[in-house]
């Protein structure tokens, strides 16, 4: 359902209004090895929006997202943050890369990876200090993981994973967040707190960028959806974008298979339990007591 | 390993080939010179003594060079093959050159000339399992077999000529005789107790044995082994205890490490003095008197008895 | 033995050449220890060979190009085809599809092979062996001198300033350099920075222990860390200590044996270090989850016991009151070392023994047996060792 106070409707690209766009992408084109994975991309994503990036794998989402972010070189186009070019918007902006492109053995804790959220703003040669964390213990606590912040990262679920990246992005207290795949092998709770959390950043008048996969679910969390295939298919609002057809061309074929998978009416809402999982019989992290570690 | 045997077998097997065939002349040059490669400069310098004009000498491993570690290449094979005559010294000092000459020896082409030595007087070290020491040219007595070995293997290869050889050769043979009371009139001059010559390998040995001085090498036989910590401090404190004025190095050898021992004994407060560079391995530069085998023999020996000889006196003076 | 080592310690303080040779593979080992950690966490573990390996057409060619045999000269030609291999192979990886190991493969193997031949090449020329060149493929730790010393510990300490420095910088970005691109922090420089202090590292240590064996002082050392620590500074400070204790026992073994490498003894002594901290480190040790596993299969055969008591204490109506023989027990599951478990339960106080041998529950076992078959766990035990 898409929430009444989200504020603007998306905006279509190349509309008068998108120059105020919190996220605006323009003839954006990225090749590896002369092999086009982006191609011509326009999005645009209103401030205080939550957008999802939908695409088949290989459709250059996470791409997408690295590629606004200066991660990978850009053959061609335009990348701006609330109206600046990226590189000077960086304080501005919070990124949760996805779950599987860190080795998780790094000798490190919690607290760490979440205090390197702030190694932006300490810029060279200072040190962390009671400031920073106090800002993570903050971080931590609002995704329920304060608990663990001396545990080692090599000890946490898939779920505590995820929120540890959150928290590290909270902590940049930035003003455009991209995430990728933040949903990926989560628990139910874990996956409805987030999406608390997401929306708590949408009603603080931030903006969210979310690789997503989950079809079933887009309605529900997201306002605006840009669906991506190389080229860009359709970017806007839900209920005019995510139709049939935009998604048998996204997708490719068998409706019948997506109209089963999407629904574009959003489910019976089943809250369950609010808040974080307990984790009560994880305090220990599987590794004590559990099986030997490889 | 025997290598001494190939050599002998060779020898006799050339000269008997020589008896019966009536010289094999040389396939090298059109002006009629025997192409004849050596190894060292040592064994190189033998061969132009003996055969004068009638042959051309190509030295393998020049100045400087450390025949212990040195690889042929593919160039040094090619003229390998192409030699009328290929001499090496033999036990095994050209380590690394082993499997080409043994190809060598298999075409009955090269003669060990330290070989030719009688097995009784050659030095055996513990350390060098089965086989012996071959730094054989620093005792000339010992060299003068090899010399008959060169002056042998000629003749064998160009009977022609044999009256030449054999009289160039006693020739070198007097020169050599007298090199070698020169030399051990030469070491009497030092005074007994400062006898001792340190240096980095034990290339010595027979030197020592034949004129008179012990002898203590840092690192083994063969410059292949890397000298220990343990190596080092031994040494030095051997050097400190008996109070020897001087350690040397060698030309052909990395003097690091006896830099470093020479550190060591002073650092124990004892005196001692960098006695010079000796020629163990290699000859010196052509064209100097270094470059000679006697020139090379003297050199050492002028070396040696200014270094241990009188300037000592003082050291030994110390507490 | 032990006067053998008295007397050995105390020579490091008097002996000036095991002083000196302790002194400088300590210091080879502290700073290739710590540079070492962040390449085997980073996964370039080979890295550190590549570069060793590729240094010596570097010092060959110094000699050839220069006549010089000074060490600084020799030094400073390792280094830069050391930097120049590793930079090829970061440039190899991002611009075609060869990965990471193939990429240090190429490079090792081609520049070593250049390096070999060069040598071949150089041996003819008279002052190569004045300039001990092949002493640098096993390194010739004995004949360190104090000047070495200084050589070595300005570098290292310029090296270990460096890693102080960009501390938070090389952490995040050997954790997360996707992040850490995002924050605007400078990657690609950055990786460039860690790397050259890693070729710094081994340039230090190729007098010491020589190119060919130099890899093993910078993957062993962190290799080791590694099991005991799950904290980076604490790993990084371990591994340099392991390769500094290394050095020193290398460096005293070597003066107690005579005719014995100081280069191949400090490797074999890390080599010692790394097998048993990979055998017997508390927590990773292969040693310690064996036993944390066979622990743990003694507690499911005891709780396994437990169960079959109280299934057949709870077909009669005093549950406490009705003895089973072991042998019952063992036909109910075939388990091995029944008697075992029994004994640990009789240790526990769930069960008893009666005087004919057979097993009862005692009234606390009855407690624990239902507890188990509700819930799935007997509930907390008196002195079981788990928290």
């Amino acid at each position: 359902m898409r929430s009444p106070e989200a504020g603007t409707f998306c905006m279509q690209p190349g509309s008068p209004a998108a120059g105020e766009a919190a996220v605006s992408v323009t003839d954006l084109t990225v090749a590896y090895r002369e092999r086009p994975v982006l191609w011509d991309v326009d999005v645009a994503v209103p401030a205080g929006a939550l957008m999802a990036v939908l695409g088949p794998n290989g459709a250059g989402k996470t791409t997408l997202i690295k590629a606004i972010l200066g991660l990978v070189p850009i053959a061609a186009g335009d990348v701006r943050i609330e109206g600046k070019p990226y590189a000077e918007q960086r304080r501005l902006v919070g990124y949760v890369p996805q779950r599987g492109s860190v080795d998780w053995d790094f000798p490190t804790t919690v607290l760490d990876v979440v205090m390197m959220g702030r190694y932006g703003s300490l810029g060279w040669l200072r040190r962390p200090g009671r400031r920073e964390r106090e800002a993570a213990l903050a971080a931590l606590e609002k995704v329920a993981m304060a608990d663990f912040r001396a545990r080692q990262i090599s000890q946490l679920s898939g779920g505590q994973q995820q929120r540890v990246f959150l928290a590290r992005a909270l902590v940049q207290d930035a003003r455009v967040y991209f995430m990728d795949e933040p949903f990926q092998g989560v628990d139910a709770r874990t996956e409805r707190a987030i999406v608390a959390l997401l929306k708590e950043l949408r009603s603080q008048g931030r903006t969210v960028m979310v690789v997503h996969h989950d079809l079933q679910t887009v309605a529900e969390y997201f306002d605006c959806v840009t669906l991506l295939n190389v080229r860009r298919i359709a970017c806007g609002p839900v209920a005019e974008v995510f139709n049939e057809e935009n998604l048998r061309l996204t997708y490719g074929g068998r409706v019948e298979f997506l109209q089963r998978k999407a629904s574009l009416e959003p489910p019976p809402a089943d809250p369950g339990q609010p808040g974080w999982p307990r984790d009560a019989r994880d305090t220990q992290g599987p590794s004590r007591g559990g099986l030997p570690r490889p | 390993m025997p290598v001494r045997h190939w050599g002998v077998a060779a020898a006799l097997l050339a000269l008997a080939l020589a008896g019966a065939c009536g010289g094999g002349g040389g396939s090298g040059e059109a002006d009629g010179r025997l192409s004849v490669v050596t190894t060292t400069g040592q064994v190189g310098d033998l061969a132009l003594r003996v055969g004068g004009d009638r042959v051309r000498v190509t030295t393998l491993m020049g100045p400087g060079i450390d025949p212990h570690l040195y690889k042929a290449s593919a160039g040094d094979v090619e003229r390998l093959l192409e030699a009328d005559l290929v001499l090496s010294s033999g036990l095994h000092l050209e380590a690394k050159m082993g499997e080409v000459l043994e190809r060598m020896d298999g075409g009955r082409r090269s003669v060990a000339v330290a070989a030719a030595i009688p097995e009784s007087l050659l030095l055996a070290p513990p350390e060098f399992k089965g086989a012996h020491d071959p730094h054989v040219w620093f005792d000339i007595r010992l060299w003068l077999y090899a010399l008959d070995a060169v002056r042998d293997a000629l003749v064998a290869k160009d009977p022609a000529h044999a009256a030449e050889y054999t009289a160039r050769a006693a020739a070198h043979r007097a020169e050599l005789e007298a090199l070698d009371a020169e030399v051990r009139a030469a070491i009497s001059q030092i005074p007994a107790a400062q006898r001792v010559l340190v240096t980095a390998h034990d290339a010595f040995n027979y030197f020592g044995r034949a004129y008179g001085l012990e002898v203590r090498g840092l690192q083994g036989i063969s410059t292949m082994s890397e000298a220990g910590t343990g190596d080092v401090q031994a040494l030095a404190a051997f050097i400190a205890e008996r109070r020897i004025p001087a350690l040397f190095v060698e030309s052909s050898v990395s003097p690091r490490a006896i830099e470093a021992v020479l550190a060591a004994v002073r650092a124990r407060g004892a005196q001692v003095a960098m006695g010079g560079s000796l020629y163990s391995d290699a000859l010196g530069d052509t064209g100097t008197p270094a470059g000679s085998y006697p020139g090379m023999i003297r050199h050492n020996v002028a070396t040696i008895v200014a270094a241990l000889g009188g300037a000592s006196k003082e050291a030994n003076a110390q507490p | 033995m032990l006067a053998l080592g008295i007397g050995a310690l105390s020579a490091l303080a008097t002996d000036y050449t095991l002083r000196t040779v302790a002194l400088g593979s300590a210091a080879l080992g502290l700073v290739s220890g710590a540079l070492g950690a962040f390449a085997v966490l980073r996964r370039q573990s080979l890295l550190g060979d590549a570069v060793s390996h590729a240094a010596l057409p570097g010092i060959v060619l110094a000699f050839l190009l220069t006549g010089s045999k000074a060490p600084l000269v020799l030094v400073v030609g390792a280094a830069l085809t050391g930097w120049l291999a590793s930079l090829l192979v970061l440039l190899i990886v991002r611009a075609s599809r060869i990965k990471l190991d193939s990429a240090l493969g190429i490079v090792l193997s081609s520049f070593f092979g250049l390096g070999l031949v060069l040598l071949s090449l150089a041996q003819r020329h008279a002052g190569a062996s004045q300039a001990g060149l092949d002493r640098f493929l096993f390194g010739q730790a004995a004949a360190l001198v104090g000047a070495d010393l200084v050589t070595m510990a300005g570098l290292g300490a310029l090296v270990l300033a460096a890693l102080l420095l960009f501390w938070k910088e090389f952490k995040l970005l050997s954790f997360d350099a996707a992040f850490a691109g995002s924050l605007g922090l400078p990657v690609r420089r950055l990786e460039v920075v860690l790397t050259s202090l890693l070729v710094l590292a081994i340039v230090i240590g190729l007098q010491t222990v020589g190119v060919v064996l130099m890899s093993a002082m910078i993957v062993a050392p962190a290799t080791a860390a590694r099991q005991w620590t799950d904290r980076l500074g604490r790993l990084v400070l371990l591994a340099g200590a392991f390769g500094a204790l290394a050095g020193l026992v290398g460096a005293l073994l070597s003066s107690l044996v005579p005719r014995l490498p100081t280069g191949p003894t400090i490797v074999l002594a890390i080599t010692a270090i790394a097998v048993l901290s990979l055998l017997f480190a508390p927590q990773r040790g292969l040693v310690a989850a064996r036993l944390r596993a066979a622990r743990q299969r003694r507690r499911l055969q005891v709780d396994a016991v437990l169960a079959d008591l109280y299934r057949l204490a709870a077909q009669h109506p005093e549950p406490a009151a009705a003895p089973h023989a072991a042998a019952v027990l063992r036909a109910m599951s075939e388990r091995h070392g029944v008697l075992r478990s029994l004994g640990r339960l009789a240790e526990t106080g769930l069960a008893r023994e009666d005087a004919d041998g057979r097993w009862r529950l005692t009234p606390a076992g009855v407690a624990a047996g239902r507890r188990l078959a509700e819930t799935g766990a007997p509930g907390a035990e008196p002195g079981s060792g788990e928290p």
